[in-house]
């Protein structure tokens, strides 16, 4: 983070702070685990040769869809990671700046998680 | 179509729903929900992807990301809420009347702004293009507050992700250059995307024969777009981006207009 301006054109390479290395780290992962279960749906979507499905799985019948190994709950789960990774960054954001003791960007960060979810939960009703 | 969308948004950090849900509801006949709930995937896996280069290169200011995250999400509920007051039609000259007059101003500076030390949220980034490390302040930050309130309000109000604005108000009003603007604008649409992705989804208007192959496409093109955007000059991502405000602009004067969407 703090290379002096005449090493930096040698030092090209950031050096990553905490809160960089959670970001990138959840994205990655949320990532990888998404396309992983997007292609194994449209695997099985190919082995049982039904195509891509139409519409998505509720997630109250995941759990059974899943075991049934039907092709729509994995990409139905591919599209929830996608979708709940944010989430997730923000909350990972959280704990990096509680571990900092970064008290105004706790409150910030906190308050940011919370909007999202009330944001869900109004669109709900 | 997605692998292109992904190029662009993430290399403007923008996240292309004003084009994208026209284009997935005219030419593939994608009904108009669907059509949303696909381009707000879309919007988050550009995000995604194009984060994971942005951060590790330091161009994203993250307490800044989140600092404005505070008041687009707000602005953004707050204007769901409120949308049924104020007439759509009104609303879309107004977007459209907007963005023109930030293209022109983003225009009117000609290259990027000139980095400051202003001593508040401070970063720094190696800039490939100048071969130089930028180091800047933030100026102004209780009004880029504001105005992200505004940003986000209208995001809420019609649908759209709201990036467009975002990214002028960063870079023209706050100081931030614009790359680091566009990195930070990019980690914003995320957010933002992911809450309304979660009620899609919850309403049944996720389509995985639209939103799977599209998500796909997005990630490969959005590992492109912030090389791109890493590696061209500030004034030639400036122009492009003047470019693509304004065919925003025009998407929206057609909307208010009634044709197409």
């Amino acid at each position: 983070m703090n290379v002096p301006p005449e090493q930096a054109s040698v030092a090209r390479a950031h050096v990553m702070e905490p809160g960089e290395r959670a970001i990138r780290w959840i994205l990655l992962c949320g990532i990888a685990v998404s396309v992983a279960l997007m292609a194994a749906g449209l695997v099985l979507g190919i082995v049982r040769g039904a195509g891509l499905p139409r519409g998505v799985v509720p997630l109250a019948e995941l759990p059974r869809a899943l075991a049934a190994l039907r092709p729509a709950a994995y990409l139905s789960l591919g599209l929830i990671v996608l979708i709940g990774t944010p989430f997730v960054r923000v909350a990972g954001s959280l704990v990096v700046f509680v571990r900092q003791r970064d008290r105004r960007y706790v409150l910030v960060t906190a308050i940011v998680l919370l909007v999202m979810c009330l944001g869900v939960l109004l669109g709900k009703v | 179509m997605a692998f292109v969308a992904g190029v662009f948004g993430s290399m403007l950090g923008v996240g292309g729903g004003i084009i994208m849900v026209p284009m997935l509801s005219m030419a593939f006949g994608v009904p108009i929900k669907v059509a949303i709930a696909t381009s707000i995937v879309c919007v988050i896996a550009t995000s995604s992807m194009a984060q994971i280069a942005f951060v590790s290169r330091g161009m994203t200011n993250v307490r800044l990301g989140m600092l404005l995250e505070v008041a687009t999400t707000v602005g953004a509920v707050v204007g769901g809420v409120t949308a049924v007051l104020i007439d759509g039609r009104v609303l879309q000259f107004c977007f459209a009347a907007v963005l023109v007059y930030v293209a022109w101003q983003m225009n009117r500076h000609g290259g990027d702004v000139t980095p400051a030390r202003t001593g508040v949220l401070e970063a720094n980034y190696y800039d490939p293009a100048t071969r130089r490390d930028v180091r800047y302040g933030v100026r102004r930050t209780r009004l880029g507050f504001v105005l992200s309130l505004g940003a986000g309000n209208v995001s809420g109000l019609l649908g759209v992700g709201g990036g467009a604005f975002k990214v002028p108000i960063m870079n023209l009003l706050m100081g931030v250059p614009l790359k680091a603007t566009i990195a930070t604008s990019n980690l914003m649409i995320g957010v933002t995307a992911a809450a309304s992705a979660a009620i899609f989804y919850g309403r049944g208007y996720m389509d995985p024969y639209y939103a799977v192959p599209a998500a796909l496409g997005i990630l490969v093109g959005a590992r492109l777009g912030p090389r791109l955007a890493v590696r061209l000059s500030a004034r030639a991502l400036g122009i492009i981006f003047q470019v693509v405000l304004l065919v925003f602009a025009v998407m929206m004067l057609l909307r208010g207009l009634g044709l197409g969407l």
